[in-house]
């Protein structure tokens, strides 16, 4: 029997499109966690309530969907900035562990007000990108996904210009790098935490709208951040570029194990991954060693 | 510190007398359905349409005499469809009260329980729960569905699926969850029988987003029905518009809990010509062998999904189980409960199902085949009542 190599293709293609997902999602767990040293265990959550911001906006406001996505990554930001500013910084100097617990609460939290707000039945983002099937080559992608992918390989292209060219990426680098330092270099230490958050936020916001454009919205959703978690400890937690090869690792490998084994299979090679990077590498493929562990 | 322990046993004492005491008084003339419903969570959507099924069906009862001279008295309590919450309500409604039926809000509980049914042997159980699992009158003797199990449900589709295509290739796509995998098994040997050829069988991860892989090889199966369980809504949408804009020519089909008219009808236009198995009428049929569709409609004006007809379907079963136990003089034990409720043969429901329904085991095996029709918003009927024998 001949070896499907369209099939093949396609599936590399879906994996990639997942992957870059989880790289975007993965983005900004790192930044948090680089600026501010919080796991944040929200970040599924996060991205739910931008998903349901913008359908909120969407469909109770009437707004057309781009002004609607606009408004809600904005707001997104500025709950992240709250977030950061009411449940976060007074944890400053706590035990990693209490921080932690704190995300964990806020997560359930979020959804709860999602539950609230929204009931928790199931429903659609309105349908907002091009639905022309794309061909690469005579391999078929989903649009859904391949537009997916352009945005997240465009924001993180930003994200990462932004790091290294503005001034807040590097002061949010700087305090990353030696807390103590950046302060005495006059360097707004807990302004860069509020700014991590907000961005933060948005990215995940930004993400939430892909994730639910592709496979809807509910108050469950957050779960999409559990296999974030995996990526981000892949790649190492602190490291960006962890983040975006861990997420296409993982995304292409999931895929390759769903096409060729089976849906069941999908998990379990997600966590091999997890286990022999982490003991191999407990740092991650791309983190500093020195990573507190919880 | 003796005293105010005394002082608060004394209180404690004082509240259980005073409130034992209505439900003691009334214990004799009354028939009470407890129910651990989930009223929060992420089952709430079908928990209130419950919970309102029955309050309705109890309070329209009451309204009319009650049963034999007993009221109907409705105890719910909040399960936020967790196991550990829903036993933890069980406990406390069933200390409290003398129940004669129980509405349990998952299969977990259904089957976590079932071992304290057969214990207290004074109260019949359905549920939330369509798991083949519970269509074993030995196992779970005190337990019914109100509807077709999923494999049930299964073989009416395929049913349905053999007569419109003999020898049709079908697909099965199900979530990697206890509920997803239910049905797969047991219908494959349906479909061989009614001389379908199931061409795959797809699982998907639990809360998965991007279904692209799955479709990749649904695409190649080239089936010509697709049935989906073990969802409510996602990832069914992106599957069929992937489908459509690969001009893949296949019939989406759904299981209960896809097939709600709100839960179809966000699926946009991806909803157009979803067809799926509903074991009961909707809330909008107003045909004339339908009355009892017209009375709810006179109490609730706006939609009721198909949970609040489930719930309410329930209730009649249980008051017609406690009627027929009470109008031949016995007493209201699990065991004559069940026997009662397995005695109901060509049962008209007042339309709630389109046909008279008998209980034989613990299950209805009856459902109709809908179509959606996105520009009335509606499902539509696609064929007969089927009964499977």
């Amino acid at each position: 029997m001949d070896f499907d190599w369209l099939f093949l293709t396609e599936i590399v293609f879906a994996g990639l499109g997942a992957g870059g997902l989880y790289a975007l999602t993965g983005l900004a767990f790192v930044m948090i966690y680089k600026a501010t040293r919080v796991v944040n265990l929200a970040i599924g959550e996060m991205l739910m309530i931008g998903a349901y911001l913008c359908f909120g906006l969407a469909t109770a406001m009437n707004l057309p969907m781009w002004l609607a996505i606009l408004v809600a990554v904005i707001g997104s930001g500025m709950a992240g900035a709250l977030l950061e500013r009411v449940a976060i910084r007074p944890m400053l100097g706590e035990s990693p562990i209490s921080v932690f617990m704190v995300t964990v609460g806020l997560a359930s939290i979020l959804v709860g007000v999602v539950e609230l707000i929204w009931t928790s039945e199931p429903r659609r983002l309105p349908e907002f990108m091009p639905s022309a099937p794309v061909m690469i080559g005579e391999a078929f992608v989903p649009p859904k996904v391949f537009y997916g992918f352009l945005v997240a390989a465009t924001l993180i292209a930003v994200a990462l210009a932004v790091f290294r060219f503005w001034r807040g990426g590097v002061a949010l680098r700087a305090t990353a790098s030696d807390q103590q330092a950046a302060y005495s270099m006059g360097i707004n230490v807990p302004r860069v935490f509020s700014l991590s958050w907000t961005v933060a936020a948005m990215i995940a916001a930004i993400a939430g709208v892909i994730v639910g454009a592709v496979g809807g919205i509910s108050s469950t959703m957050g779960v999409f951040g559990l296999s974030v978690l995996v990526v981000v400890i892949v790649g190492g937690l602190d490291s960006v570029l962890g983040a975006l090869v861990a997420g296409l690792l993982i995304g292409v490998v999931e895929s390759l194990a769903g096409g060729f084994l089976g849906g069941e299979y999908k998990l379990l090679a997600t966590f091999m991954i997890l286990i022999v990077v982490l003991l191999v590498r407990p740092y991650g493929l791309f983190g500093t060693h020195e990573i507190e562990r919880l | 510190m003796r005293r105010t322990v005394l002082k608060s046993l004394l209180a404690t004492a004082v509240l259980a007398a005073t409130a034992g005491l209505p439900a003691a008084q009334a214990a004799d003339k009354e028939i009470v359905i407890g129910g651990s419903i989930p009223m929060s969570g992420v089952f709430a959507f079908a928990g209130i349409g419950i919970h309102a099924g029955i309050q309705d069906y109890v309070k329209m009862t009451n309204d009319a005499g009650g049963i034999e001279g007993h009221m109907l008295r409705y105890v719910p309590e909040d399960s936020a469809y967790k196991v550990d919450q829903s036993v933890a309500a069980f406990k406390k409604i069933t200390s409290q009260n003398k129940v004669n039926f129980y509405y349990g809000d998952s299969t977990a509980f259904s089957k976590t329980i079932n071992p304290e049914l057969d214990r207290a042997g004074s109260m019949i159980m359905s549920g939330a729960s369509f798991a083949t699992e519970l269509n074993d009158p030995q196992k779970f003797p005190y337990q019914f569905i109100a509807g077709p199990d999923y494999t049930q449900q299964f073989g009416i589709l395929l049913r349905y699926i053999a007569q419109q295509k003999p020898g049709a290739k079908v697909a099965f796509v199900y979530s990697d969850t206890e509920f997803g995998r239910d049905p797969i098994e047991s219908s494959r040997g349906v479909a061989k029988e009614l001389g379908l050829n199931v061409a795959i069988e797809i699982m998907t991860p639990p809360g998965a987003v991007d279904v692209s892989t799955e479709m990749a090889k649904l695409r190649r199966a080239r089936a010509d029905y697709t049935i989906f369980h073990g969802y409510i809504l996602g990832p069914i949408p992106e599957f069929i518009s992937q489908s459509r804009q690969l001009g893949l020519q296949t019939q989406f089909m759904g299981t209960f809990w896809t097939m709600d008219n709100s839960t179809v009808m966000q699926m946009g236009e991806a909803a157009e010509g979803f067809m799926g198995v509903m074991p009961y009428n909707y809330y909008y049929d107003d045909s004339a062998s339908a009355p009892m569709l017209e009375k709810i409609r006179s109490m609730r004006t706006e939609y009721q999904n198909v949970p609040y007809i489930q719930g309410f379907l329930s209730a009649m079963l249980y008051a017609e189980s406690a009627r027929r136990t009470l109008a031949a003089g016995q007493e209201m034990s699990a065991a004559n409960l069940k026997a009662a409720l397995n005695s109901i043969e060509n049962f008209d429901t007042g339309g709630l199902i389109g046909v008279p329904i008998s209980i034989r085991g613990n299950t209805i095996p009856v459902g109709r085949i809908y179509r959606a029709d996105v520009q009335a918003k509606r499902m539509v009927p696609a064929s007969d009542w089927i009964v499977l024998e």
